[in-house]
Protein backbone atom coordinates (compact mmCIF):
# COMPACT_ATOMS: atom_id res chain seq x y z
CA UNK A 1 0.00 0.00 0.00
CA UNK A 2 1.25 3.29 -1.14
CA UNK A 3 1.37 6.15 1.44
CA UNK A 4 2.69 9.89 1.58
CA UNK A 5 3.30 12.16 5.00
CA UNK A 6 4.26 15.77 4.81
CA UNK A 7 6.71 16.53 7.42
CA UNK A 8 7.04 20.60 8.04
CA UNK A 9 11.02 22.00 7.93
CA UNK A 10 12.24 25.46 8.35
CA UNK A 11 11.22 27.99 9.25
CA UNK A 12 8.35 25.84 11.80
CA UNK A 13 11.53 23.64 13.22
CA UNK A 14 15.19 23.14 12.24
CA UNK A 15 16.59 19.97 9.93
CA UNK A 16 17.45 18.22 12.90
CA UNK A 17 14.05 18.48 14.34
CA UNK A 18 12.63 17.78 11.53
CA UNK A 19 14.67 14.55 11.00
CA UNK A 20 13.70 13.67 14.59
CA UNK A 21 9.92 13.85 13.69
CA UNK A 22 10.77 11.51 10.22
CA UNK A 23 12.56 9.23 12.89
CA UNK A 24 9.78 8.90 15.40
CA UNK A 25 7.43 8.29 12.72
CA UNK A 26 9.07 5.51 11.43
CA UNK A 27 10.06 4.03 14.46
CA UNK A 28 6.21 4.29 15.61
CA UNK A 29 5.01 2.64 12.36
CA UNK A 30 7.86 -0.30 12.21
CA UNK A 31 7.93 -1.38 15.75
CA UNK A 32 4.49 -2.40 15.34
CA UNK A 33 6.18 -5.24 13.39
CA UNK A 34 7.18 -8.40 15.19
CA UNK A 35 10.28 -8.33 13.34
CA UNK A 36 11.69 -5.82 13.80
CA UNK A 37 12.77 -3.51 16.90
CA UNK A 38 12.45 0.39 17.26
CA UNK A 39 15.51 0.80 19.13
CA UNK A 40 17.56 -0.90 15.60
CA UNK A 41 14.87 1.83 13.66
CA UNK A 42 15.96 4.66 15.85
CA UNK A 43 19.51 3.97 15.76
CA UNK A 44 19.95 3.47 12.43
CA UNK A 45 18.73 6.88 11.69
CA UNK A 46 20.75 8.30 14.24
CA UNK A 47 23.79 7.30 12.33
CA UNK A 48 21.90 9.00 9.10
CA UNK A 49 21.23 11.88 10.75
CA UNK A 50 23.67 13.59 9.24
CA UNK A 51 23.30 13.61 5.74
CA UNK A 52 19.68 13.79 6.50
CA UNK A 53 20.00 16.93 8.27
CA UNK A 54 21.60 17.88 4.74
CA UNK A 55 19.13 16.55 2.66
CA UNK A 56 16.57 18.29 4.87
CA UNK A 57 17.70 21.60 5.26
CA UNK A 58 18.83 21.58 1.26
CA UNK A 59 15.91 21.51 0.19
CA UNK A 60 16.23 17.95 -1.42
CA UNK A 61 13.14 16.00 0.57
CA UNK A 62 11.01 18.48 -0.97
CA UNK A 63 11.06 17.19 -4.82
CA UNK A 64 12.70 13.90 -4.16
CA UNK A 65 10.51 11.96 -0.78
CA UNK A 66 12.26 9.51 1.47
CA UNK A 67 11.27 6.46 0.59
CA UNK A 68 10.47 3.12 3.16
CA UNK A 69 9.81 0.24 1.95
CA UNK A 70 8.80 -2.57 5.09
CA UNK A 71 6.68 -5.28 3.69
CA UNK A 72 3.92 -4.22 1.61
CA UNK A 73 3.81 -1.07 2.85
CA UNK A 74 5.79 1.80 0.56
CA UNK A 75 6.04 5.41 2.49
CA UNK A 76 6.83 8.73 1.02
CA UNK A 77 7.67 11.21 3.22
CA UNK A 78 8.41 14.66 1.46
CA UNK A 79 9.20 18.06 3.94
CA UNK A 80 7.57 21.45 3.53
CA UNK A 81 9.38 24.72 3.76
CA UNK A 82 8.65 28.63 3.76
CA UNK A 83 5.54 29.98 4.06
CA UNK A 84 3.70 26.87 3.59
CA UNK A 85 5.63 24.72 6.41
CA UNK A 86 4.16 27.16 8.79
CA UNK A 87 0.33 25.66 8.21
CA UNK A 88 0.89 22.54 6.66
CA UNK A 89 -1.40 19.95 9.25
CA UNK A 90 0.72 17.26 9.66
CA UNK A 91 -0.57 13.65 10.45
CA UNK A 92 2.00 12.39 12.77
CA UNK A 93 0.67 9.10 13.79
CA UNK A 94 2.08 5.61 12.82
CA UNK A 95 1.45 4.64 9.48
CA UNK A 96 -0.68 1.73 8.58
CA UNK A 97 0.90 -1.44 7.07
CA UNK A 98 4.28 -1.62 9.28
CA UNK A 99 2.77 -4.42 11.74
CA UNK A 100 3.21 -7.16 8.79
CA UNK A 101 6.99 -6.41 7.99
CA UNK A 102 9.79 -8.71 8.44
CA UNK A 103 12.23 -6.12 7.17
CA UNK A 104 12.84 -2.43 6.21
CA UNK A 105 14.40 -0.01 3.47
CA UNK A 106 15.07 3.45 4.01
CA UNK A 107 15.81 4.77 0.35
CA UNK A 108 17.25 8.46 0.39
CA UNK A 109 17.68 10.56 -2.72
CA UNK A 110 20.93 10.59 -4.02
CA UNK A 111 20.97 13.03 -6.89
CA UNK A 112 23.07 16.59 -6.37
CA UNK A 113 25.97 17.88 -4.50
CA UNK A 114 25.05 14.88 -1.75
CA UNK A 115 25.31 11.79 -3.96
CA UNK A 116 28.50 10.42 -2.25
CA UNK A 117 27.36 11.66 0.88
CA UNK A 118 24.55 9.06 0.04
CA UNK A 119 26.11 6.15 -1.27
CA UNK A 120 28.69 6.34 1.11
CA UNK A 121 26.06 5.98 4.03
CA UNK A 122 24.41 3.46 2.08
CA UNK A 123 26.92 0.76 2.02
CA UNK A 124 27.51 1.27 6.12
CA UNK A 125 24.13 0.99 6.40
CA UNK A 126 22.14 -2.00 5.34
CA UNK A 127 18.60 -0.73 5.91
CA UNK A 128 19.55 2.70 4.10
CA UNK A 129 19.51 2.48 0.04
CA UNK A 130 20.68 4.98 -2.35
CA UNK A 131 18.80 2.77 -5.31
CA UNK A 132 15.49 4.13 -6.56
CA UNK A 133 13.17 2.45 -4.69
CA UNK A 134 11.13 1.02 -7.74
CA UNK A 135 14.50 -0.54 -9.34
CA UNK A 136 15.25 -2.31 -5.72
CA UNK A 137 11.52 -3.95 -5.35
CA UNK A 138 12.06 -5.52 -9.07
CA UNK A 139 15.04 -6.86 -7.47
CA UNK A 140 14.01 -8.21 -4.31
CA UNK A 141 10.63 -9.48 -6.52
CA UNK A 142 13.60 -10.82 -9.28
CA UNK A 143 15.53 -12.87 -6.14
CA UNK A 144 12.42 -14.26 -4.78
CA UNK A 145 11.66 -15.77 -8.35
CA UNK A 146 14.99 -16.93 -8.15
CA UNK A 147 14.72 -18.75 -4.66
CA UNK A 148 11.79 -20.22 -6.17
CA UNK A 149 13.49 -21.77 -9.08
CA UNK A 150 16.02 -22.87 -7.68
CA UNK A 151 13.73 -24.71 -4.89
CA UNK A 152 11.80 -26.04 -7.99
CA UNK A 153 14.46 -27.29 -9.76
CA UNK A 154 15.80 -29.45 -6.95
CA UNK A 155 12.50 -30.66 -6.75
CA UNK A 156 12.41 -31.98 -10.08
CA UNK A 157 16.10 -33.52 -9.85
CA UNK A 158 14.96 -35.22 -6.76
CA UNK A 159 11.87 -36.77 -8.39
CA UNK A 160 13.78 -37.77 -11.71
CA UNK A 161 14.71 -41.57 -11.96
CA UNK B 1 -21.90 34.87 3.24
CA UNK B 2 -18.96 34.06 5.91
CA UNK B 3 -15.36 34.76 5.15
CA UNK B 4 -12.95 32.44 7.09
CA UNK B 5 -9.19 33.72 7.58
CA UNK B 6 -5.87 32.32 9.11
CA UNK B 7 -3.50 34.71 10.67
CA UNK B 8 0.31 33.46 10.48
CA UNK B 9 2.59 35.10 12.69
CA UNK B 10 5.92 35.81 11.52
CA UNK B 11 8.46 36.33 14.16
CA UNK B 12 12.29 36.67 14.22
CA UNK B 13 12.54 33.13 15.65
CA UNK B 14 11.01 32.21 12.49
CA UNK B 15 13.05 34.29 10.34
CA UNK B 16 16.42 33.02 12.51
CA UNK B 17 15.21 29.64 11.86
CA UNK B 18 15.08 29.68 8.13
CA UNK B 19 18.26 31.74 7.07
CA UNK B 20 20.01 29.42 9.57
CA UNK B 21 18.84 26.14 7.84
CA UNK B 22 19.03 27.94 4.53
CA UNK B 23 22.77 28.66 5.06
CA UNK B 24 23.53 25.09 6.36
CA UNK B 25 22.04 23.71 3.78
CA UNK B 26 24.23 25.21 1.53
CA UNK B 27 27.18 25.08 3.03
CA UNK B 28 26.82 21.11 3.24
CA UNK B 29 25.62 21.15 -0.82
CA UNK B 30 28.97 23.32 -1.63
CA UNK B 31 31.27 20.44 0.49
CA UNK B 32 29.17 17.60 -1.26
CA UNK B 33 29.72 19.46 -4.93
CA UNK B 34 33.23 20.05 -3.72
CA UNK B 35 34.14 16.77 -2.24
CA UNK B 36 34.63 17.79 1.05
CA UNK B 37 34.69 15.21 4.15
CA UNK B 38 31.68 16.35 5.56
CA UNK B 39 32.46 14.18 9.35
CA UNK B 40 32.83 16.86 11.78
CA UNK B 41 30.12 19.37 9.92
CA UNK B 42 27.71 16.69 10.95
CA UNK B 43 28.83 16.23 14.18
CA UNK B 44 28.90 19.82 14.92
CA UNK B 45 25.57 20.43 12.92
CA UNK B 46 22.48 21.16 15.76
CA UNK B 47 25.41 23.02 17.93
CA UNK B 48 26.26 25.18 14.76
CA UNK B 49 22.68 25.78 13.63
CA UNK B 50 21.47 26.82 17.32
CA UNK B 51 24.03 29.06 17.53
CA UNK B 52 23.94 30.80 13.91
CA UNK B 53 19.81 31.15 14.76
CA UNK B 54 20.50 32.43 17.96
CA UNK B 55 22.94 35.57 16.34
CA UNK B 56 20.70 35.95 13.66
CA UNK B 57 17.36 36.39 16.30
CA UNK B 58 19.91 38.95 18.05
CA UNK B 59 21.40 40.75 15.30
CA UNK B 60 24.51 40.38 15.68
CA UNK B 61 25.67 37.84 12.87
CA UNK B 62 27.32 39.83 10.93
CA UNK B 63 28.17 36.73 8.16
CA UNK B 64 29.02 32.86 7.89
CA UNK B 65 31.95 32.10 6.46
CA UNK B 66 32.89 28.71 4.76
CA UNK B 67 37.26 28.32 3.99
CA UNK B 68 38.50 25.52 2.56
CA UNK B 69 41.40 25.09 3.75
CA UNK B 70 43.61 22.34 0.99
CA UNK B 71 46.37 20.63 1.86
CA UNK B 72 48.72 22.90 0.48
CA UNK B 73 48.76 25.20 3.25
CA UNK B 74 46.50 27.64 0.47
CA UNK B 75 42.97 28.40 1.56
CA UNK B 76 40.26 28.85 -1.27
CA UNK B 77 37.75 29.08 -2.10
CA UNK B 78 36.07 30.90 0.44
CA UNK B 79 32.03 31.27 0.32
CA UNK B 80 30.47 34.19 2.63
CA UNK B 81 27.22 34.56 3.65
CA UNK B 82 26.29 37.87 4.85
CA UNK B 83 23.37 38.82 6.82
CA UNK B 84 21.34 42.30 6.46
CA UNK B 85 18.42 42.88 9.06
CA UNK B 86 15.04 44.78 8.86
CA UNK B 87 14.28 45.28 12.14
CA UNK B 88 11.14 46.28 11.91
CA UNK B 89 10.25 43.22 10.00
CA UNK B 90 9.57 44.77 6.49
CA UNK B 91 11.96 42.66 5.09
CA UNK B 92 10.44 40.16 2.60
CA UNK B 93 6.59 39.46 3.25
CA UNK B 94 7.49 35.43 2.58
CA UNK B 95 9.94 33.27 3.18
CA UNK B 96 11.91 32.48 0.31
CA UNK B 97 14.84 31.06 -1.28
CA UNK B 98 17.48 30.55 -4.29
CA UNK B 99 18.34 27.14 -3.48
CA UNK B 100 17.49 26.49 -7.72
CA UNK B 101 19.44 28.99 -8.68
CA UNK B 102 22.16 27.94 -6.11
CA UNK B 103 21.97 24.30 -7.61
CA UNK B 104 23.27 25.54 -11.04
CA UNK B 105 25.75 27.62 -9.50
CA UNK B 106 27.38 24.89 -7.65
CA UNK B 107 27.59 22.25 -10.78
CA UNK B 108 30.00 24.60 -11.62
CA UNK B 109 32.23 24.43 -9.00
CA UNK B 110 35.65 22.05 -9.40
CA UNK B 111 36.39 19.41 -6.74
CA UNK B 112 39.68 20.56 -4.60
CA UNK B 113 42.46 18.31 -3.44
CA UNK B 114 41.61 15.19 -1.36
CA UNK B 115 42.55 16.31 2.01
CA UNK B 116 40.81 19.47 2.12
CA UNK B 117 39.12 20.81 5.11
CA UNK B 118 36.66 23.05 6.03
CA UNK B 119 36.44 25.66 8.36
CA UNK B 120 33.11 27.61 9.76
CA UNK B 121 33.68 31.25 10.86
CA UNK B 122 31.24 34.01 12.19
CA UNK B 123 31.81 37.27 12.35
CA UNK B 124 29.33 40.44 14.51
CA UNK B 125 28.29 43.65 14.40
CA UNK B 126 29.06 43.91 17.68
CA UNK B 127 28.39 42.38 20.81
CA UNK B 128 27.19 38.28 20.61
CA UNK B 129 25.58 36.03 22.82
CA UNK B 130 28.31 33.56 23.32
CA UNK B 131 27.58 29.62 22.30
CA UNK B 132 28.59 26.80 22.91
CA UNK B 133 31.48 25.71 20.58
CA UNK B 134 32.89 28.50 19.49
CA UNK B 135 35.56 30.34 20.34
CA UNK B 136 37.74 33.30 18.82
CA UNK B 137 39.28 32.79 15.82
CA UNK B 138 41.64 34.27 12.69
CA UNK B 139 40.28 33.93 9.40
CA UNK B 140 42.45 33.32 6.73
CA UNK B 141 43.55 35.71 4.54
CA UNK B 142 41.66 36.28 1.04
CA UNK B 143 44.41 38.55 -0.53
CA UNK B 144 44.36 37.87 -4.15
CA UNK B 145 41.04 35.76 -4.51
CA UNK B 146 38.58 36.98 -6.63
CA UNK B 147 34.92 37.80 -5.50
CA UNK B 148 32.34 37.34 -7.21
CA UNK B 149 28.37 38.18 -5.28
CA UNK B 150 25.62 35.49 -5.70
CA UNK B 151 23.27 37.97 -4.76
CA UNK B 152 20.15 36.95 -2.03
CA UNK B 153 20.11 33.08 -1.32
CA UNK B 154 17.30 33.33 1.25
CA UNK B 155 14.73 36.14 2.64
CA UNK B 156 12.56 36.61 5.72
CA UNK B 157 10.39 39.22 7.20
CA UNK B 158 13.42 40.18 9.31
CA UNK B 159 16.74 39.62 7.50
CA UNK B 160 18.25 38.17 4.49
CA UNK B 161 20.74 36.24 3.33
CA UNK B 162 23.33 36.57 0.91
CA UNK B 163 25.93 34.88 -0.75
CA UNK B 164 29.59 35.56 -1.69
CA UNK B 165 32.09 33.49 -3.65
CA UNK B 166 35.86 33.88 -3.45
CA UNK B 167 38.47 31.91 -5.48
Amino acid sequence: MKRHREIASSPERTAGEAWQLITELLAATLERSSDISRTDVEETMGRAGGVGRMLVSGGHVEADPLVLIAGDLWLEITTVSGDAALTLEENLNPVPGGASAEGWTLHLPAGGPLAKFVKDLAKSEPNISSDEPSANAARAVRETESVLSDTALAEWAKERP
Amino acid sequence: MTTLTRTTTHTRTHTATYLSDVIMGAIGDILGALGINPMTFFTDWDQDQRAIAAWIEEGSLEQVVLECHRPDGTVRPVFEFPITYEPRGEGSANFVNSRAALARYQAKLTSVPSGTRHRLFCTFNGYRTPQPGWSPGTRASTAGLRSTSFGSLAEAPHARANLRFLR
